[in-house]
């Protein structure tokens, strides 16, 4: 199948844009004068004409020869104008189909493609421009040729789990900072700081100086804010995700607008997420990692999140849709890690202090150094706060960690997608006889973020711990495994008795026809040179 | 495997070139650096050679290491992706051969058996990939 022949044009008007800027910059600048004396407009026309030709052309060629089909099995795509390219992706590899719209493309009808699959980090085919609904239509087949429905099978309906009110739209961005405008905006002014620091007179009083500082900090919240909350309103607005039996779809963006398919079996870990704020007005987050990667990662900030703000309880409930996980009951750290908090808290406030005082005594002046110290009092709360806020909970199907007081983490990891457990002392912590248990898990969030870990447990649960989910990652895998002859989908919700089971035993080679998690492990020994195993 | 002990010598020596480069007046200072540097590094390198540690368990690959920070690492059978065995430089002129294996983790996607002869180290991973493919791993991902 051809692409949108919209495409053409605005691929060729996209890219020529910037070339025509270029080009009339340098044409009205010096090249003009050099130029001039041949002719000066007639140049510009002729090599502006030149310029949409050969874009044209190219992206007509580039049309002509893009040519994708969805198989039963794979989805091909042949392309490229001067060296071509066969891509098969099977069907079973993908991981996520995201379509993106922005204005112009919208008002064309057109939309960008993506499908993600787990090998590599970049998006495994991006496909520019095809029609809105052939998007759809795409995005859907796979789903059903993924399910192995018939052709004519009916349309799976799909529920709504959440939708972002106004109201929460408006409290997303209230609480979203972004540093990205005050750090643009300092770069404009640097260049007039000289200027502005000239009227001052060397020795002016300090206040002055302390109160410029106060405001300039004051302006660059403000604008972080500001940034934040137009950020967050452009990226969430019009949020909303549902769900068919197998996938989760979102739909999302004021000015670009997202709209994304998450197979629930692709699924590698839960985060909720909140702060102090979300949690005095029981707000919190939701994000859903899948190995491909997370939705609107690189692009936008923030935007991973697949849920961006809702009451708690809906938070918690949506996640127990996804994952079946229950309600955790955290095993805190042991209580004398409390001590160890503090004494942390301790030694960097004493060199704070200590800078301060050495700052203070180098330059002769009469700063008051000791100001630090009256968060004193504060270091046992903190610390008993951080201890408050650190758990893990091993579930039936699930671990569960929770971490962190500013930025609180919860985080759900099925067992079955446990890819390592690593248990860490450091020095410190073995004179207290804890131990942290990372676990590794596929998903892409964790390359910036923190893994899930059960932090400071006492040693002899890590130990525990450490060996409990080797051995209960063992028996997800095999009974996944003996699910997976059984039916179709062993992992969320009830098990559709309609569903045939595989006579066969589920080593069929047609296994993509059944689920995606089964691994064609029929050809075993080409296991360590395939890459697309992930 | 003691020969990571090498390591801390060409730190060692790479300190004292350092040390001669930068501050040229006293000649003792690096030299002194260099022994305080050769004997802490060596007996670190013995350290971790003593604390280092594998093995092959009935469903996982076990590993225990660190001077400082003690890591245990666990990686179930199932979950490897594949086995490279590994030569660098000063591993070849030494006999020695790494094992890495590969997991699709974020974090401990690599994990390394490093010290090993070169036969010990195909050994290993030929082993680990019969075991790999015998708990017949699913899809993970």
């Amino acid at each position: 199948m051809k692409l949108s022949p919209l495409s053409v044009p605005y691929k060729a008007a996209q890219k020529g844009g910037s070339i025509v800027f270029t080009l009339a910059f340098v044409l009205f600048s010096g090249a003009s004068a050099f130029l001039g004396s041949i002719g000066g407009p007639l140049v510009a026309i002729g090599l502006l004409g030149l310029v949409v030709v050969v874009l044209v052309g190219y992206e007509t060629l580039y049309y002509q020869r893009y040519d994708y089909d969805l198989t039963p099995d794979t989805f091909d795509i042949r392309s490229g104008v001067v060296s071509r390219r066969n891509r098969e992706i099977p069907l079973r590899r993908i991981q996520n189909v995201d379509i993106s719209r922005n204005v112009v493309q919208r008002v064309l009808g057109i939309a960008a493609l993506d499908f993600e699959t787990a090998g590599g980090s970049d998006t495994e085919a991006a496909i520019r421009y095809v029609t809105f609904e052939e998007a759809k239509r795409l995005q859907s087949e796979i789903a059903r040729l993924k399910r192995g429905d018939a052709e004519d099978a009916p349309e799976v309906e799909s529920d709504e789990l959440f939708a972002l009110s106004d109201r929460e739209l408006g409290i997303v961005g209230a609480l979203s900072f972004d540093l990205r405008g005050p750090g643009i905006l300092f770069f404009l002014l640097s260049g007039s700081i000289p200027v502005v620091s000239s009227f001052f007179e060397f020795g002016v009083e300090a206040t002055l100086l302390a109160l410029g500082a106060v405001a300039v900090l004051a302006a660059v919240v403000l604008v972080s804010w500001l940034a934040g909350f137009a950020l967050a309103v452009v990226n969430y607005y019009g949020f909303r995700l549902s769900r068919t039996d197998d996938e989760l779809l979102y739909e999302r963006g004021l000015l670009q607008r997202y709209d994304g398919s998450i197979p629930f079996d692709k699924i590698q870990t839960l985060t909720v997420e909140d702060n102090p704020l979300k949690r005095r007005f029981g707000y919190a987050t939701l994000a859903i990692e899948t190995a491909g990667y997370a939705p609107g990662q690189g692009t936008q900030r923030g935007s991973e999140a697949a849920v961006p703000l809702a009451e708690r309880d809906r938070v918690l409930s949506l996640a127990n849709d996804i994952e079946a996980f229950g309600t955790p009951e955290f095993t805190r750290p042991p209580k004398r890690i409390r001590r160890r908090y503090a004494a942390r808290y301790l030694i960097v406030l004493g060199v704070v202090t200590a800078l301060l005082f050495g700052v203070n005594t180098l330059l002769g002046a009469s700063l008051p150094w000791y100001g630090p110290l009256a968060v004193l009092p504060l270091i046992p709360i903190a610390a008993h706060y951080k201890w408050k806020h650190r758990g893990y909970w091993l579930g039936e199907n699930h671990v569960v960690t929770r971490n962190g007081f500013w930025k609180r983490q919860t985080k759900v990891v099925p067992y079955y997608r446990i890819q390592t457990v690593i248990d860490s002392r450091t020095i410190f912590q073995r004179r207290w006889h804890v131990a942290t248990v990372t676990i590794d898990t596929a998903g892409s969030l964790s390359l910036s973020n923190q893994d899930a870990a059960a932090v400071d447990v006492e040693a002899t649960d890590a130990e525990r711990i450490r060996g409990a989910l080797e051995d209960r990652l063992v028996t997800a895998v095999a009974e996944r495994r003996s699910h997976r002859r059984q039916a179709a989908q062993p992992f969320i919700g009830p098990v559709e008795p309609d569903v045939p089971a595989e006579e066969n035993g589920g080593e069929s080679a047609d296994g993509d026809a059944v689920d995606s998690e089964s691994s064609e492990q029929t050809d075993t020994t080409s296991r360590d040179s395939d890459p697309s195993s992930v | 495997m003691l020969r990571s002990a090498i390591g801390a010598t060409v730190v060692g020596v790479a300190a004292f070139f350092l040390n001669r480069a930068t501050l040229e007046l006293p000649v003792f200072v690096p030299v002194g650096l260099f022994a305080v540097l050769l004997v802490v590094g060596i007996g670190f390198a013995a350290l971790r050679y003593r604390l280092w540690g594998y093995e092959v368990r009935g469903d996982s690959l076990y590993l225990e290491r660190g001077v400082l920070t003690r890591v245990r690492t666990v990686v179930p059978f199932v979950r490897i992706q594949h086995v490279d065995s590994a030569r660098g430089p000063v591993e070849r002129v030494l006999g020695l051969a790494s094992t890495v294996v590969y997991t699709a983790g974020s974090r401990g996607a690599d994990v390394r058996v490093p010290g090993l002869t070169a036969d010990g180290s195909d050994e290993l991973q030929d082993r680990l990939k019969g075991l790999a493919i015998r708990a017949e791993g699913d899809d993970a991902v």
